[in-house]
């Protein structure tokens, strides 16, 4: 009987057994090309895992995302490593874009996370850490052309200071161009904050950040096509 | 009555004078005597002077020693950075991992200066309200102290993939709170407030629930010589109520925002004290109308149970809320009052 290999690693993923996933990825890719891994395991694994999640499904707990992410890098990192040693093209890039905490947080997991989720899908991301002031968001979207920024915050305190990047974009005339993605638990808890606060969008998790980061990707694009100005 | 007597009638489910009211007012403290944030997390007579402006500010049933949880971090190592809007964080951890985290060597009680700041803000508010007002002293549990140390993912890594190091780092984390614990009660505080969050299935799966976290948790509440309330610490706690009944010393429970005050009595029955339901961050985003009358539809529902306080839940009250909007609470436990015994 023909072995339903998404099914297995979602299970091991809602197990939280990475090791367990490591397995059915080995499994699957006997007699298959590993470059063929995301679309073909990874991606609908993850997007049944980020609809159970969504959902609150019972038994997804937070760890059980963070291994998803971890389980995402695994793969990643192997095909990585095949890729190179076949000279073959790694993985599709779009992108840059840029992530990272605010000024004043501290909480790096959520953004790792959707760190992991973005490369999954294929994002080129430029990860800025923790704590993070908005004109270095505004210098490295510039610098890098990056066309949406993800700014991750907490609490409601630090949520503060995605006012702050949004008044730094709209000050070097980089309204539309940019794109300030949002998220982190504040914004589950109120969402209104997203618009008060001057984003242009957040996703209900972190497997929902590819889509959101293609919408706004597309948004910049269809108000301004030419290239973000690169610094000398 | 004062406020320690309205504890004790709550505790023993009699009747009082009105509801209790908590305030998780460690922050606002700051705003009303106008101390910088820096001095008020470093200096205990500065703290105290916040909580004694609270108390006279909005006459809440309870003071609570610095809800500033990065200290115990830093005091096994972790390097704090002060902020102008909220409590320090930890910006750089201890050790990397689990593992790393069991050479560190145990931070003393007794001479640490960030562990002897938030003793001795206990102190200060034990001598002066003694009798009167009961001083709770806030802590996490072991299970929550590495994510200090050395960061959730790392804790995560050792929680799901390491059990065995995760389960040795507990045994030797779980000694320093219990001897912190003892000291803060041995120090006035009446009772401690502690989390749990990662015996939370909210947060790990169920395995890890069964056998660390609650395990783990239970041990930790034995070394305890004093009444304990768990906090929510940022997560749902309703749906999971049941893991964390039946410990020892455990006295009451304080519950996420906007959770059904009704079904946690049903869940954990006469007996328990239930804290809550109003976030404490969204009260900068509320009009004083707005708090009101969800002050008292929490009331509405709960005020005549006789263990129930009105309770600001998750993160300190934000700097930036309308003096008005706590108003709002102490107005409402006062409106509703009880009929005297």
């Amino acid at each position: 009987m023909d072995r339903n290999f998404c099914q297995e690693l979602l299970g091991a993923i809602e197990r939280a057994d990475r090791a367990g996933a490591a397995s059915v990825v080995d499994d699957w890719a006997v007699g298959r090309a590993f470059t063929q891994v995301v679309p073909e395991l990874l991606s609908p694994t993850l997007e049944s895992f980020g609809t159970l999640w969504s959902q609150g499904h019972n038994g997804v707990s937070l760890a059980t995302g963070y291994v998803a992410a971890k389980v995402a890098e695994d793969v990643l990192s192997r095909l990585l490593r095949e890729s190179s040693q076949d000279g073959g093209p790694i993985l599709p890039a779009k992108g840059p874009v840029l992530l990272g905490n605010v000024e004043d947080d501290f909480h790096p997991l959520g953004r790792n996370m959707v760190a992991a989720f973005l490369r999954a899908a294929g994002w080129d991301v430029r990860d800025l850490g923790v704590d993070v002031p908005p004109t270095q968001f505004v210098d490295q979207a510039e610098a890098t052309g990056a066309r949406v920024i993800g700014a991750s915050a907490m609490m409601h305190t630090t949520a503060k200071n995605v006012a702050r990047i949004r008044e730094e974009i709209d000050r070097r005339g980089l309204t539309g161009k940019v794109q300030l993605a949002v998220g982190g638990a504040v914004f589950k808890l109120r969402p209104e904050l997203v618009a008060e606060l001057g984003g242009d969008g957040t996703a209900a998790s972190a497997l929902d950040a590819s889509a959101l980061f293609e919408r706004l990707w597309q948004r910049s694009l269809n108000l301004d096509p030419t290239p973000l100005r690169a610094l000398p | 009555m004062n406020s320690l007597e309205r504890l004790m009638a709550a505790l023993q489910n009699q009747p009082a004078d009105r509801p209790l009211l908590f305030l998780n007012a460690g922050l606002y403290g700051a705003k009303l005597t106008g101390a910088s944030l820096k001095v008020h997390y470093r200096d205990p007579v500065v703290y105290a002077e916040g909580q004694v402006a609270i108390l006279e500010t909005f006459s809440p049933d309870f003071l609570i020693s610095p809800f500033a949880l990065a200290g115990l971090g830093e005091a096994f190592g972790s390097r704090v950075a002060s902020s102008l809007r909220q409590p320090p964080n930890v910006a750089a951890f201890a050790a990397e991992s689990a593992e790393a985290a069991l050479r560190l060597p145990l931070p003393d009680v007794d001479s640490h200066p960030g562990i002897l700041y938030l003793r001795e803000s206990i102190r200060l508010l034990a001598g002066r309200y003694a009798g009167r007002v009961p001083v709770i002293g806030l802590l996490v549990s072991p299970l929550d102290l590495p994510p200090l140390i050395i960061g959730l993912e790392a804790w995560l890594d050792a929680l799901l993939f390491q059990p065995e190091i995760a389960r040795a780092l507990l045994d030797r984390l779980t000694p320093f709170f219990g001897a912190l614990g003892k000291a803060m009660l041995s120090d006035g505080a009446t009772g401690l407030a502690l989390t749990a969050n990662l015996a939370n299935r909210f947060i790990v799966p169920e395995r890890v629930v069964e056998t660390l976290g609650r395990p783990a948790l239970k041990e930790a509440l034995a070394e305890i010589p004093g009444p304990v309330i768990l906090h929510h610490g940022g997560c749902p706690l309703l749906p999971h109520l049941g893991d964390f009944m039946g410990h020892p010393n455990v006295v009451g429970y304080v519950l996420d925002a906007g959770e059904d005050l009704g079904e946690a009595r049903r869940v954990l029955g006469a007996g328990p004290l239930l804290l809550g339901n109003l976030g404490g961050p969204d009260l900068a985003g509320l009009r004083p109308d707005e708090v009101r009358v969800l002050s008292d539809q929490a009331l509405a529902q709960r005020g005549a149970d006789q263990q129930f306080a009105l309770a600001t839940c998750c993160a300190d009250i934000p700097l930036d809320t309308p003096p008005d909007c706590i108003d709002m609470l102490t107005d409402a436990v006062c409106r509703t009052g009880r009929a005297p015994a």
